[in-house]
């Protein structure tokens, strides 16, 4: 990176929809519930991505990006790197995250931006942002952002839901992402649980759809 | 809201030590450790070289019985404390040789009863597996009371490619039939599988507060009681894919409150999680899957 470019900058080009980690290619179980037709409204809507952040996906992921910020060793980097994958509830969420955390660690090695090596995502991405000196504080709430606006993105193809009515949703779940951002500096590797079992049993059926629009 | 036993009953048995704070206030705690050892035999004149016991320890509130000599041993742990309630410690150490197997269940539910304020009651169970050894780990329902508060953990240690592990852990989020909820309750379960010192492997659960309200919310467990988690890691664990597939599929047909989801995570790790309106409807999945999981030798308390 450029000494004194402004790390909102750079996150916002690392969190755009158009960095290529192929995000749009994964709606993380929203798809089978949808299909199932358990998400109808903007409110399910709303109210599905919030307990995925809180207590879910989001909370693990954030407390992945600030240890691997933190990590000081190689073995460290590895062990989370392994931890990041048996904590994913079912092969779908493996997917995701090992090959989206792979396409932003090469992403950034060709544009010769930071050296991260192939990791899941979130340690990847809090491996590159501590490399490239940026604050963990403002990097977790990008990532929870773009964690919450692909979902919103997914399901916004998916159901009759329209742009605004989307783009609402994610208004309403700023909150939410900034209480969990200030949270997480609190919270450590023994922290790593959830209570988003219907949704991760939702990841897991996914798998077994015939027809889908989204890999996961 | 069930309370019981009363916080005033001294509930440690065979002598051990109730713990108490300064002011005398903390209730007595029931601390149980159990070890179980297992190991082959050296082959007898027909080449046949079984799992034995190698080491058993026990003490406190927790007990090891051993229902009828069953190749491969099967453990039964029994809480004489009748659950875990806060402030009470039980420790249950399983190691099982290279080659060797054991089947650890429990006798009954574990019950998490309401606790006073202070330490939460806690369950740690470590276990390890040498190079070509098996556990299955089978305990049954875990029930939580309104005002419990339980911490609990599981860590499975698995040596060499081909040591493997089948574990189950059912929860039960109050007795539906008795009209109980929780309203205030605390769980925090952690579950660790490594592989050569690796994680390959790991869950955790942080339920706190009114767990009841919390678990109708269709994105935690759309109004489930019960749930379980089973794993299967074992080198040729993939083969049980599809017939797990096909068994969940069977139980949802039949129209009952559960949600189920499989996943192959990796050619040697397969995940079931399963939601369900009570315990029974629980064991409409678990009975199968684990008879399917342990061919048909499920430890016979699972029945009953």
């Amino acid at each position: 990176m450029t000494p004194g470019t402004d790390p909102a900058l750079v996150l916002a080009q690392w969190f755009s929809p158009g960095f290529p980690i192929g995000a749009f290619a994964y709606s993380h179980g929203l798809e089978w519930l949808i299909e199932s037709g358990d998400l109808a409204t903007a409110q399910d809507l709303q109210d599905w991505i919030e307990v995925l952040l809180r207590d879910g996906t989001g909370k693990n992921d954030a407390i992945f990006v600030a240890s691997a910020y933190d990590a000081e060793t190689e073995d460290q980097m590895q062990m989370l790197d392994d931890l990041c994958r048996a904590y994913c509830s079912g092969l779908g969420r493996r997917v995701e995250t090992v090959e989206q955390g792979g396409a932003f660690a090469r992403t950034l090695r060709d544009m010769g931006a930071a050296e991260v090596p192939d990791m899941c995502y979130p340690v990847a991405v809090g491996r590159a942002a501590r490399l490239a000196g940026l604050p963990l504080g403002l990097t977790i709430r990008f990532y929870l952002h773009a964690f919450a606006a692909n979902l919103i993105s997914a399901a916004v193809r998916r159901v009759p839901l329209g742009q605004v009515e989307g783009q609402r949703v994610l208004a309403a779940l700023a909150p939410v992402i900034e209480g969990l951002s200030r949270a997480v500096p609190d919270l450590d590797l023994p922290d790593l649980g959830t209570t988003s079992f219907a949704a991760e049993i939702a990841g897991m059926a996914h798998e077994t759809l015939y027809s889908k629009t989204f890999r996961t | 809201m069930v309370v019981w036993p009363s916080a005033q009953e001294d509930r440690t048995i065979d002598g051990t030590t109730a713990a108490h704070d300064a002011t005398g206030t903390m209730p007595p705690r029931a601390i149980g450790r159990a070890h179980v050892a297992v190991r082959l035999r050296d082959a007898d004149a027909a080449g046949q070289s079984p799992s034995v016991l190698s080491d058993l320890h026990q003490s406190g509130s927790m007990r090891v019985l051993f229902p009828r000599p069953a190749a491969p041993p099967t453990a039964m742990l029994l809480n004489t404390a009748g659950g875990i309630t806060g402030g009470d410690r039980f420790d249950i150490s399983l190691e099982v040789g290279k080659g060797a197997h054991l089947t650890v269940t429990t006798q009954a539910a574990e019950r998490a009863y309401a606790a006073m304020p202070g330490p939460a009651g806690r369950l740690s169970t470590a276990i390890s597996v040498a190079e070509g050894g098996a556990v299955r780990w089978l305990p049954q329902e875990t029930i939580l009371f309104d005002n419990s508060d339980l911490n609990r953990r599981l860590d499975v240690e698995l040596d060499g490619d081909n040591s493997s592990a089948l574990i189950v852990e059912p929860l039960v989020f109050g007795r539906h039939a008795h009209g109980e909820i929780l309203t205030d309750a605390r769980l925090r379960d952690r579950i660790r599988i490594n592989r050569n010192g690796r994680a390959i492997f790991a869950d955790g659960i942080d339920l706190a507060g009114n767990v009841t309200e919390q678990l109708r919310h269709p994105a935690r467990g759309g109004g489930a009681g019960a749930m379980a988690t089973v794993v299967l890691a074992h080198p040729s664990a993939e083969a049980q894919l599809t017939p797990l597939r096909l068994l969940g599929d069977e139980i949802l047909g039949s129209g009952a409150q559960i949600r189920v989801g499989t996943s192959l995570l990796a050619p040697d790790l397969l995940v079931l999680r399963c939601l369900a309106d009570d315990s029974f409807n629980l064991r409409r999945v678990l009975l199968p899957v684990l008879d399917h999981l342990t061919n048909g030798a499920l430890p016979i308390c699972w029945r009953l």
